[in-house]
């Protein structure tokens, strides 16, 4: 295993780790131990051959040597070895002692002059001189000292001749298996590494006399240095046939290997860098496996096939990911509008009647979605009646907003025809079990407040408490009876109570969201929580109340999703000041139109009625008031439009009229304008400036005034 | 607010009742202009005006440039109290002719 991954590799040390290299290397150590054993087997064989060869020469001219001397006609040999072995057996051991002496060869001389030796001795020589043999001989074989002693040896060096009676020790075993063979045994032979004749394999056969006695043994010596020379070339010769086998083998291997195996291997590891490649710069309809033309038939056309097929997958896979991808970002966009127009719809700007000292409004909506179900609402039904509306739709998400849509819109305009709580929640209720078909609902509290007497008549269709403080107490529970939910059953009844609220009273509104706000460990935030909350900043305006109760729950809840939406409106009624019973501000808010500039005057008007106003007064304030709602008209919000509001209030010692114009345009003090100079002609003079020149000169008072976003002019009349 | 115009042999007598104010301003400065085409010499009666406000005043002015460029002569009559001193506050006494 290489020590670093291929990527890290050089192009020499990819070449090493290579299939090919490694199917050469391979094959040449597989062939290469083949070849070792083969030749081990080879080379025994051989030599097993080649010495039984040499054995079978040997036996063979044993068996015609013995032949030849045992034809009577020929010379009886008996005697001669019997007498020589007869004179060896008369020797004592330390005659013997002398073997291999001139001096123990005098012993035997008197046989080497004997005829039979003589003859025996030509024959021996005439087959050893016609044959490949090393040595042939007569010997008997000494059963009892282990020796083969030599009868008649020719020699051809003096130095190895083996003169009659020279003994030498041998292996009893081989010379019995030689004396007791009869025609039809195996071939009785030894091979030995003598120190004096080298390897030698010897045969020999037994002579007998008559009685069937065996008096001698005729030997033949092979020399077996044929045998080791032979070995040599045939390792030669194998190794050298081996060496061209075993490369051809490996080339041959490495190419088939290459054709069939890497470059098949190759071509899908060409295609998928390729395929990664185009995936990298974004090309995703690229089919570099479909392409492949593997047909190998074996794994690697699968795996090609394999990698074709997660092509194809993924690439539809992709596409439609993709689509839903698409799909998933439109949703998202339409549902931030759907947030946005949601949001929209409820009165969110704060203060939320500027020009009323006599409420405070405060609330908020926190949808835990996109959108949500909850909704808050308040709007005055006339100058002296202002609604509060809170509910909670079933569900949530989109249909959920629908259907709050629709509540919403019904609430309000049955509301704003002047009908009773109750009878809001009843006529809501009939037209929206009208075409429930999905069967959802919607908890409402509705409060209708009499600013002048601080009543309030409430009714609730399955909602939370309301909670009410009085001037110097706590937040407390309002324990009201609860009416069936908007939404389920259209023969409901709603019945109503009335809330007695002090100057100086508030009172906070919730949907469940706000007191089942859950933490981690799944506590719910509670109407505990909330009151505690709640008294916490008792004596703050509504915002502060309302931010007080976000931020406990925002505490409490930690960083645990919020799951449920959370709507929270809050109403301080400040109530009017003493003594203002006899001065009530007269409102009007209309758009600022030129169109409306009547309507204003006539408002005006009817409270300049109730006061005996001289009628050159009256025409001098419709004249200012001309002047200055036009002045919104046209340049307040223009090109656009926007809601004015116009004031009267009465004083009294002395006696007069203030009139305060009110609107959100862009800034601007009209009084700041420079004087028209009344003393040109008529040629220098110009036609602008002259309205609010007019109105500083017929009122007693004008002031203007710019505060939170308003345009405030106030003009006073003294009547 | 209503407008009546006598026309006498070389001059108007333009009769104006209820007010003259930003909405009506411009429907009689129509009836003006119609009448300062035709003749040289005008006499606003004001018996039965309530008020005028600016708007009112601007055509007030603008007719008086009229008349002078081509030498005519304007005056208005009967102007009420309450009108009488708009165009006293305004210096428009002092531009045109008020019996």
């Amino acid at each position: 295993m290489p020590e670093k991954s291929i990527r890290e590799m050089n192009w020499l040390e990819r070449g090493h780790y290579a299939l090919a290299t490694k199917t050469f290397r391979a094959t040449i150590i597989g062939a290469i131990g083949l070849g070792l054993v083969a030749f081990v087997i080879g080379l025994g064989l051989y030599a097993f051959a080649l010495g039984g060869q040499y054995v079978g020469t040997a036996f063979n001219l044993s068996r015609t040597a013995k032949g030849v001397l045992a034809l009577k006609s020929y010379v009886d040999l008996e005697p001669l070895c019997s007498d020589v072995y007869a004179k060896y057996k008369s020797l004592s051991e330390e005659e013997l002692a002398k073997n291999d002496t001139p001096e123990y060869e005098a012993i035997f001389s008197e046989f080497k002059d004997r005829d039979d030796y003589k003859k025996a001795l030509d024959t021996l020589t005439y087959f050893k001189q016609t044959s490949d043999v090393y040595d042939i001989y007569l010997a008997v074989y000494d059963f009892d000292r282990g020796c083969l002693v030599y009868i008649v040896d020719p020699e051809d060096d003096e130095s190895f001749t083996c003169y009659p009676g020279y003994f030498e020790y041998a292996n009893a075993k081989e010379f019995n298996d030689m004396i007791s063979w009869t025609e039809g045994d195996k071939r009785p032979y030894q091979i030995e590494n003598t120190e004096k004749y080298g390897w030698l394999a010897t045969s020999g056969l037994p002579l007998k006399n008559q009685y069937g006695e065996v008096y001698a043994l005729v030997l033949s010596d092979v020399s077996l240095s044929q045998v080791g020379r032979g070995m040599r070339v045939f390792t030669l010769q194998f190794s050298l046939a081996m060496f061209v086998v075993v490369n051809l083998v490996a080339v041959f291997m490495t190419l088939h290997m290459k054709k069939h195996l890497v470059k098949p291997l190759n071509d899908i590891s060409d295609a998928a860098q390729n395929y990664i490649k185009d995936r990298r710069d974004g090309r995703r309809d690229a089919t570099h496996f479909s392409d492949l033309h593997i047909s190998t038939g074996d794994e690697l056309e699968n795996l090609a096939l394999i990698m074709a097929d997660m092509e194809t997958d993924l690439s539809d896979y992709e596409n439609y990911l993709t689509r839903v991808t698409a799909e998933k970002e439109r949703v998202g966009t339409e549902l931030a509008l759907a947030t946005r127009i949601q949001a929209d719809m409820l009165p969110n700007t704060f203060p939320a009647f500027p020009d009323r000292s006599d409420i405070d409004v405060y609330a908020v909506m926190e949808p835990a979605k996109e959108v949500g179900g909850d909704f808050y609402d308040y709007f005055l039904v006339d100058e002296d009646h202002l609604a509060l509306v809170i509910a909670d739709v079933s569900g949530k998400g989109i249909p959920a907003a629908l259907f709050m849509m629709e509540s919403k819109i019904l609430v309000s305009n049955f509301a704003k025809q002047g009908l009773s709580p109750k009878e809001v929640l009843r006529q809501v209720n009939l037209q929206i079990c009208d075409h429930n078909k999905e069967e959802m609902f919607v908890t409402v509290w509705l409060g209708i407040l009499d600013l002048t007497s601080g009543k309030m008549v409430c009714a609730n269709a399955g909602h939370e408490y309301p909670v009410l403080k009085s001037t110097k107490g706590d937040f407390e529970l309002v324990k009201d009876k609860h009416g069936f939910v908007i939404g389920g059953l259209d023969c409901v009844r709603y019945t109503e109570y009335e809330l007695e609220l002090e100057k100086g009273a508030k009172i906070f509104v919730y949907t469940d969201g706000v007191p089942e706000a859950t933490n981690e460990i799944q506590q719910l935030f509670g109407t505990e929580r909330m009151l505690d909350a709640l008294n916490d900043a008792r004596d703050g305006t509504p915002k502060e109340i309302i931010q007080s109760v976000l931020w406990a729950v925002d505490v409490f809840v930690g960083d645990a999703p919020q799951f449920d939406d959370m709507t929270m409106l809050c109403v301080h009624y400040i109530g009017k000041e003493e003594g203002d019973d006899l001065a009530n501000s007269k409102i009007l808010t209309v758009d600022a139109v030129p169109d409306n500039i009547e309507k204003v005057t006539d408002f005006v008007n009817d409270e300049l009625s109730a006061l005996d106003c001289p009628l050159k007064i009256q025409m001098q304030i419709d004249v200012a008031i001309d002047e200055l709602f036009s002045n919104i008209a046209h340049y307040a919000y223009n090109p656009d439009t926007g809601p004015a509001t116009v004031m009267v209030d009465i004083e009294k010692d002395p006696l007069a009229v203030v009139i305060t114009f009110v609107d959100q345009g862009r800034p601007y003090d009209p009084l700041k304008k420079e004087d028209p100079d009344v003393t040109l002609s008529a040629d220098e003079r110009e036609v602008g400036g002259l309205g609010i020149f007019l109105v500083k000169k017929t009122m007693d008072d004008v002031k203007y005034e710019y505060k939170d976003g308003k345009n405030i002019l106030t003009i006073k009349k003294n009547i | 607010m209503t407008v009546d115009i006598i026309k006498n042999e070389n001059e108007a007598v333009i009769l104006v009742a209820g007010r003259i104010d930003t909405a009506t301003a411009p429907d009689f400065e129509n009836a003006v202009n119609a009448v300062l085409q035709a003749f040289d010499n005008v006499i606003f009666d004001f018996k039965d005006l309530d008020y005028i406000s600016s708007a009112g005043l601007r055509v007030m002015l603008r007719s008086q440039k009229s008349i002078n460029a081509k030498f005519g002569t304007l005056k208005v009559i009967n102007a009420n109290e309450t009108v009488a001193e708009i165009f006293e506050v305004t210096g428009f006494s002092s531009i045109i002719d008020i019996e």
